[in-house]
């Protein structure tokens, strides 16, 4: 077991628990030992907090750093503004005269910076870690034919010289980690666009969100895989707006990625959580059913 | 404050703005944008909105053309935060980067929208974006999981205090 600290943020565990019980159900089963951070606040958000104060975005998000590097652990995230937030933190910190401003203000609580633990989303995390050879043995019911389309999100693979996960214009990680679950990926034509929720107003995120799930349909996915919280709901709530807004019957049950895992490993589709979503992945069931007979 | 003159239509650029700009983190990069308009092919507010364009915002900041940028209801906010322009940029301007140390500026003059200050407000109170209800607890118990973890908040309190021994914002 490699030991990690777990840096689980806010919407996540306050909003989606099912996630989180499906990361701590998946990791273990792939040599993955969590550590809990004690103290650790939100990371803080990436869009309006820095945007009102950029410097102190810096300071909570060290402060939240220098926890993982008490107990001398990378950190690993399970959302991608989360993500954002530590990595940028991480590459602006190599700067002296920066780290020098954020360490005085850090010294108030007696706390220092020290740019020790790395950070990585889990995504990114199974993948150099683990690999997926390992994940496709940890499968226990293979989603063979299940139609996956993709969402990425944007603060997963922007700015790839800050995050340096994957190539933003032909990103794989995602697509290949589906494919350890037998399942089939599926890249709509509108795959990179943004989801729109960190933009303020109604007018670009609903016109971004219709011509978004408008190839997502055309694909006839079974479900929308994604890594990213925030991108969940404007999908899950989001898509029955925008369905209604335009009049169109868009349904496509997105799915959090460590949850399709869970399945797949071979958690049941009742203990996922997923009745609490507006569109449920009842296509999953169609696996339960084969196990059983 | 800059401003194209009544009298012949030219533009003076205005240095207090690019010097209280360049005091943000990021804030001076506009300085190397040549204009190319990499930024804006990628950019989806842009493909949504024509009245956001980040290569038009870049040549505002190399003016220092300060009424156009930070009024009420600043155009800035449309920026969907997707860092397409930072991905795209040749010159590493960081239109986005420099586009956040605009809502900064923003923000200093009480011009922050009101979604901004709703996140404040709740992690201000408990350390998360997320408000405090009994009800998540209880959720997070039907999945076996413990409580949410109590952020110290008397850590996070001292550390957003201004700083005022030192000189220049943030």
């Amino acid at each position: 077991m490699t030991r990690y600290a777990f840096f689980p943020g806010c919407l996540i565990p306050a909003r989606h628990p099912a996630m989180e019980f499906a990361i701590r159900s998946t990791l273990p089963k792939l040599g993955i030992e969590i550590v809990d951070l004690d103290g650790a606040s939100c990371c803080p958000d990436p869009i309006y907090f820095k945007s009102k104060d950029k410097l102190s975005w810096l300071t909570v998000a060290a402060r939240n750093l220098t926890l993982a590097e008490d107990l001398g652990l990378d950190i690993f995230t399970n959302c991608s503004g989360c993500t954002a937030t530590l990595s940028e933190t991480y590459h602006l910190l190599q700067d002296e005269e920066l780290r020098d401003r954020v360490n005085h203000r850090l010294a108030r609580i007696g706390r220092e910076y020290r740019g020790t633990s790395r950070v990585r989303h889990i995504a990114t995390l199974v993948r150099d870690e683990v690999g997926y050879e390992k994940v496709r043995e940890s499968v226990e019911r293979p989603l063979e034919g299940l139609r996956v389309a993709i969402h990425y999100g944007c603060h997963l693979l922007k700015p790839s010289r800050v995050m340096q996960v994957d190539n933003p214009d032909d990103p794989q990680v995602l697509e290949r980690l589906i494919e350890a679950l037998g399942a089939t990926p599926v890249r709509h034509r509108n795959w990179y666009l943004c989801c729109g929720k960190a933009c303020d107003g109604e007018e670009i995120p609903n016109q971004m969100m219709h011509d978004l799930l408008t190839t997502v349909h055309q694909e006839k996915a079974d479900v929308l895989g994604m890594i990213c919280p925030t991108c969940f709901g404007q999908f899950d709530h989001g898509q029955m707006k925008i369905a209604k807004l335009f009049d169109e019957d868009f349904h496509t049950p997105p799915i959090y990625y460590f949850q399709l895992l869970a399945f797949a490993q071979g958690v049941p589709y009742e203990k996922l959580g997923f009745e609490r979503q507006r569109f449920k992945p009842t296509a999953l069931q169609r696996y339960e059913e084969v196990a059983a007979k | 404050m800059a401003s194209r003159s009544d009298d012949n239509d030219i533009v003076r650029v205005d240095f207090a703005f690019k010097r209280e700009l360049a005091q943000k983190i990021e804030g001076n990069l506009a300085n190397f944008c040549y204009q190319c308009g990499a930024c804006v092919g990628d950019c989806p507010a842009t493909r949504y909105s024509p009245a956001f364009n980040p290569r038009e915002i870049m040549l505002k900041v190399l003016y220092g053309l300060e009424a156009e940028l930070l009024g009420p209801d600043s155009v800035l906010w449309q920026c969907t935060n997707c860092y397409g322009c930072h991905e795209r940029c040749p010159q590493e301007v960081k239109p986005v980067e420099v586009i956040i140390s605009l809502k900064n500026m923003l923000a200093d003059r009480g011009l922050a929208p009101p979604a901004a200050d709703k996140v404040i407000q709740t992690f201000m109170g408990n350390g998360r974006t997320v408000p405090d209800n009994p009800a998540i607890d209880k959720q997070r118990a039907k999945f076996g999981l413990p409580p949410l973890r109590p952020v110290p908040m008397d850590e996070i309190l001292v550390l957003l205090e201004p700083e005022i021994e030192e000189a220049g914002g943030s």
